[in-house]
């Protein structure tokens, strides 16, 4: 009981931020919406309001360059009052996708998959985080970040509440929602289907722990990614049903995810490149990127296949990282899953660096923005500049958090070496 | 035998009399002096052929070379302006020929093609820019897909057309294309005087592009009458308002000097006027002007393949009657009754000039107001977003005026249509914000898509009496890819003019049109000098981030004792330790296997 009010206490003092915020401030959220660290050509508002205005009034949102996003969230805001006269019930909406969020993110932690698995159980499980739920709820819901992104409308959330869910069903050993959920967040935004072989793996080695009796892992994982495919295809035809021209609405969501034609600054490492990168070598760096983003997924799950969900939530670090269009959301959400990995924190080296990182990253980056935009003293490079230093921060916290990881993992093989100096070779 | 032959010579001429009717040639000059010194200067060329004729490529006076390049492309109606500067309507009056013999800033071009469908008639389209830049020396060929549409209201047909054929109509601007005299040239050349005769020999381009505003233009239309055969018309205008003052400098000598102080024209009853003080009275008298003066030379004569030479009056004034008036000798004076207007004919071969000297008026030729006054500019600051506002005036009392709004917006250049807001001020003064839906009656809307196509919005509004609407919407600017970029980025990029078409007013067929000015949109740039430091510094961190990552994946932890023993193993050493590791492998495997 007394649990439950704390989690009542910190749901309503997080919508109770929100709607001060946008009561303190009105223009909070479009100046939010303008902000390229928080909207991306893929999931802005501002964008989305100009996909609706034209679905709503029979021109095919699609026949055009700014609206690139899925077909289905149309329908969806059309049911919304319009978010320029009436702000509030949009972002009521969207604090209340928050608290959705960090309620599978509070199933997540309690289900302490993070630090006992079916084939592995941490040596430092005691580190917890005082109330590992509460911890996250404060990491994600009370995250600048999360917050910035929720008063800025970023369609982002939907993809969170789509990977959030289906690690919280996966946890929970509802694999079927977990690949539907998945196949929610991968329609809305291509990415998350590269989740999709560590997450069966958590999912049957979540039944084979209750089920003892297991069927093989390649059945089950062709079952599942059965389930998977059928999930994405029936939302596909309604989108088709919805728009008519499926072949448009694919290239205009899908094709533009691919082949980053729009060239926005964000925060992530393929918009500066993509704009000076010579014309010849455009389509092959393109690919080469894409295949570099795809590697991690192989690597990780085969080298650290006793902690799935360890390997989920480095991979949102990638993507966070690595995306054609990332945002602070990306950051946000792998902060928020961060924290159950309490127990490695006191096996990583150079947290201090990377967070000085990311704080100077988060601190310089708007002001570098403004003078390269806005008073036009600084040119591209400064913005360029912080994005690499941002991106840098983020990797060298994902490699500590692996390196921890692995460490953990070898102590528990090697018990009589715990503590000892270590080298890799 | 004379019955025969007297037969023979009526038929040839009764065929000279026929062809010489359905081809024919007309040219004219108007002149207007306009308030604050400025004249407007109208030349018009008009020559036509049959259509027959045309089909079998047998020209007379229509160009050869411009027909030649219609049969190509199937295009069956043309029109191309080449402009610059800005009609200042506030002080000059409506514009000349109500603006359908105008373009937007640089050169704009739009034509019906002939052909099977979209496809075939861009192609078309495309063969017809590139020849018309070949023949025109302008950049006509860059107008690609992404700077051509497709109006659906804003233009209409001039001439008449069979009702069989299937017309595409094709509209490109390039507004950032600089007219000057290697386009001027190429124009005097499809004249049958080209430019040696008759009043085109006025145009000189020193003068012409040091005008104020200067509008260039072709339409080549059919025209069937009711009875009778159809024949091509070509018809050219070349339209200008050139300053008085600018104009009569010599050109050895063009740097404008100080009046001296004893010539100045000073209000002597301002308390400050004194020596060295002085308010400058406003000269209450015409200017005085000569062609020569004006046009650096005069007219050599009628152009003796004009019709009916000996009739025509192909330059007329108009200045009020009482205003004098020398003319060369060999000129007839005609007055018109409406006591404004008066034309002149030309002698063939001998030089026609023209002087007014400077008078006291005290008549002036009436200027009509404009049926409406529109404006557009780019508000907002930064390189990341901005807004269009357009304001529309209506100046009458008492009617609505109903018209036609186009724009055409390049790709990088992203509107936000559900950001359109209008707001109206009355003659009060009052501003209020209401729905734009109030003021727009229909509209069509095609988004641009990224380097394919650009933005296309035509909207029909009405503007109430007596008042000033505005209209705004919100656009993001795009980066580009830096190739994409001109040499000189950090200008910015010119945005076309926009076109207004008002309806045919007072019995008159033809519609008005307007154009705004063209617009300079800075876009944000990238650093151009360092695209191997941002290669090299971005695959640094990606490498970085990869080489840290699987460095960790691939090897195995050893604590620092037995990594030191494995380091100080010799590479043989090494070597060897691997080939037994391997060998038990493979041994292992087998005994499993077994």
């Amino acid at each position: 009981m007394g649990v439950d009010h704390r989690k009542a206490a910190v749901f309503g003092g997080a919508l109770a931020l929100r709607l001060l915020l946008l009561v303190l401030f009105p223009s909070l959220p479009d100046l939010l919406t303008g902000r390229v660290e928080v909207s991306t050509p893929v999931t802005s508002f501002k964008r989305l309001q100009e996909g609706l205005f034209l679905y709503t009034r029979n021109v095919s949102p699609y026949d055009g360059g700014v609206f690139h996003q899925a077909p289905l969230l149309l329908p969806l805001f059309s049911l919304l009052p319009n978010a320029q006269s009436f702000p509030l019930p949009t972002v009521v909406f969207y604090s209340l996708i928050d608290l959705v969020n960090a309620n599978a993110l509070a199933t997540i932690s309690d289900s302490g998959q993070a630090v006992s698995g079916r084939f592995y159980s941490a040596l430092r499980k005691h580190i917890r985080w005082d109330g590992v739920s509460i911890a996250a709820w404060y990491w994600f819901l009370f995250n600048p970040f999360t917050v910035a992104t929720c008063l800025g409308r970023s369609t982002g959330v939907f993809t969170t509440t789509g990977i959030l869910y289906a690690f919280s069903s996966a946890v929970t050993g509802n694999s079927l929602n977990a690949m539907l959920a998945l196949g929610f967040a991968s329609y809305l935004s291509i990415y998350p289907a590269l989740l999709f072989i560590p997450l069966v793996l958590l999912c049957y080695d979540q039944r084979a722990q209750k089920a003892k009796t297991s069927s093989g892992v390649a059945s089950f994982a062709l079952q599942h990614f059965a389930i998977f495919i059928i999930c994405i295809a029936g939302l596909l035809g309604v989108s088709t049903l919805l728009i008519g021209d499926f072949y448009t609405f694919i290239s205009a969501t899908y094709g533009f995810q691919l082949l980053v034609p729009d060239l926005t600054p964000n925060v992530g490492l393929w918009w500066y490149f993509f704009i000076e990168i010579f014309d010849s070598f455009r389509e092959f760096f393109l690919g080469v990127f894409w295949l570099h983003l795809a590697a991690y997924m192989g690597g990780l799950t085969l080298r650290l296949r006793r902690q799935p969900l360890f390997v989920l939530t480095s991979l949102l670090g990638i993507f966070a990282i690595f995306k054609p269009y990332p945002s602070i959301s990306d950051a946000s959400l792998y902060f928020a899953l961060l924290p159950l990995y309490r127990h490695l924190f006191p096996l990583m080296r150079y947290t201090f660096f990377a967070i000085s990182a990311l704080l100077y990253a988060t601190l310089l980056g708007p002001a570098f923005y403004h003078l390269w935009i806005y008073a036009g003293s600084g040119n591209a490079n400064f913005f360029y500049a912080i994005t690499l230093v941002w991106s840098l921060g983020l990797s060298i916290l994902l490699a500590d958090t692996i390196f921890a990881a692995l460490r953990d993992e070898w102590e528990h093989d090697n018990p009589e070496l715990r503590g000892k100096e270590v080298r890799q070779v | 035998m004379t019955v025969l032959s007297l037969l023979t010579l009526l038929f040839v001429v009764a065929l000279s009399s026929f062809t010489s009717a359905t081809s024919d040639y007309r040219e004219s000059l108007d002149l207007q002096p306009l308030p604050q010194s400025a004249l407007l200067a109208s030349f018009n060329f008009r020559s036509n052929e049959s259509q027959a004729s045309f089909d079998e490529r047998h020209f007379r006076y229509f160009p050869r070379a411009l027909g030649q390049i219609l049969q190509h492309a199937n295009t069956k109606e043309l029109h191309l302006r080449f402009t610059t500067g800005r009609w200042d309507a506030e002080s000059w009056g409506p514009r000349p020929w109500n603006g359908t013999k105008e373009g937007g800033t640089g050169v704009e071009l739009w034509a019906w093609i002939d052909a099977a469908d979209d496809e075939a008639a861009f192609a078309k389209w495309i063969t017809l820019t590139q020849s018309l830049s070949g023949l025109f020396c302008a950049s006509l060929n860059f107008i690609d897909s992404t700077r051509t549409t497709r109006p659906v209201a804003s233009f209409e047909l001039m001439g008449d057309h069979p009702a069989s054929s299937n017309l595409h109509l094709l509209h490109g601007t390039l507004p950032g294309e600089v007219v000057c005299t290697e386009n001027l040239t190429p124009f005097l050349k499809l004249l049958p005087c080209k430019g040696k005769a008759g009043v085109s020999s006025l145009l000189d381009g020193h003068k012409l592009f040091d005008a104020s505003w200067q509008s260039m233009s072709v339409d080549i239309a059919p025209v069937c009458p009711r009875s009778g055969e159809c024949s091509v018309h070509i018809d050219q205008t070349v339209d200008i308002v050139l300053d008085i003052d600018r104009s009569k400098r010599p050109r050895d000598n063009p740097i404008p000097r100080p009046v001296p102080s004893d010539q100045l024209a000073c209000d002597t009853s301002k308390p400050y006027h004194s020596d060295d003080t002085c308010y400058p009275l406003e000269s209450t008298s015409a200017k005085g002007w000569s062609l020569t003066e004006i046009f650096g030379r005069s007219v050599s004569g009628a152009c003796p393949l004009t019709e009916n030479v000996d009739q025509e009056e192909p330059v007329c004034l108009r200045v009020p009657h009482e205003r004098e008036v020398v003319v060369a000798s060999g000129a007839v004076e005609t007055k018109k009754p409406d006591g404004f207007t008066r034309c002149f004919t030309l002698q063939p071969s001998t030089p026609f000039d023209l002087t007014i000297p400077e008078q006291e008026v005290t008549t002036h030729v009436p200027l009509d107001e404009p049926v409406l006054s529109a404006e557009r500019t780019i508000v907002g600051h930064g390189q990341e977003r901005g807004g269009m506002r357009i304001i529309f005036d209506n100046p009458s009392d008492t009617n609505s005026v109903d018209f036609i709004y186009f724009e055409t917006l390049p790709w990088f250049l992203r509107p936000y249509v559900h950001t359109l807001q209008a707001s109206i001020t009355g003659r009060d003064g009052l501003h209020r914000q209401v729905p734009a839906s109030q003021f727009i009656r229909e509209s069509f809307y095609r988004p641009a898509i990224d380097r394919e196509r650009g933005t296309q919005l035509e909207l029909a509004l009405t503007i109430p009496p007596a008042s000033t609407v505005t209209l705004t919407y919100d656009f993001e600017k795009a980066i580009l890819r830096y190739t994409e970029y001109p040499p000189d980025a950090n200008r910015g990029f010119n945005v076309a003019p926009a076109v207004i078409k008002l309806d045919a007013a007072n019995g008159s067929n033809h519609p008005i049109y307007i154009r705004t000015t063209s617009l300079l949109l800075p876009l944000p740039t990238p650093d151009f000098s360092m695209p191997y430091n941002v290669i090299i510094l971005t695959s640094t961190v990606i490498a970085l981030a990869f080489g840290s990552i699987f460095n960790l994946l691939v090897r195995r932890f050893v604590t620092v004792e037995e990594a030191a023993t494995l380091t100080a193993q010799t590479f043989k050493g090494r070597l060897s330790g691997k080939l037994v590791a391997l060998r038990d492998r493979i041994k292992g495997k087998r005994a499993k296997t077994e």
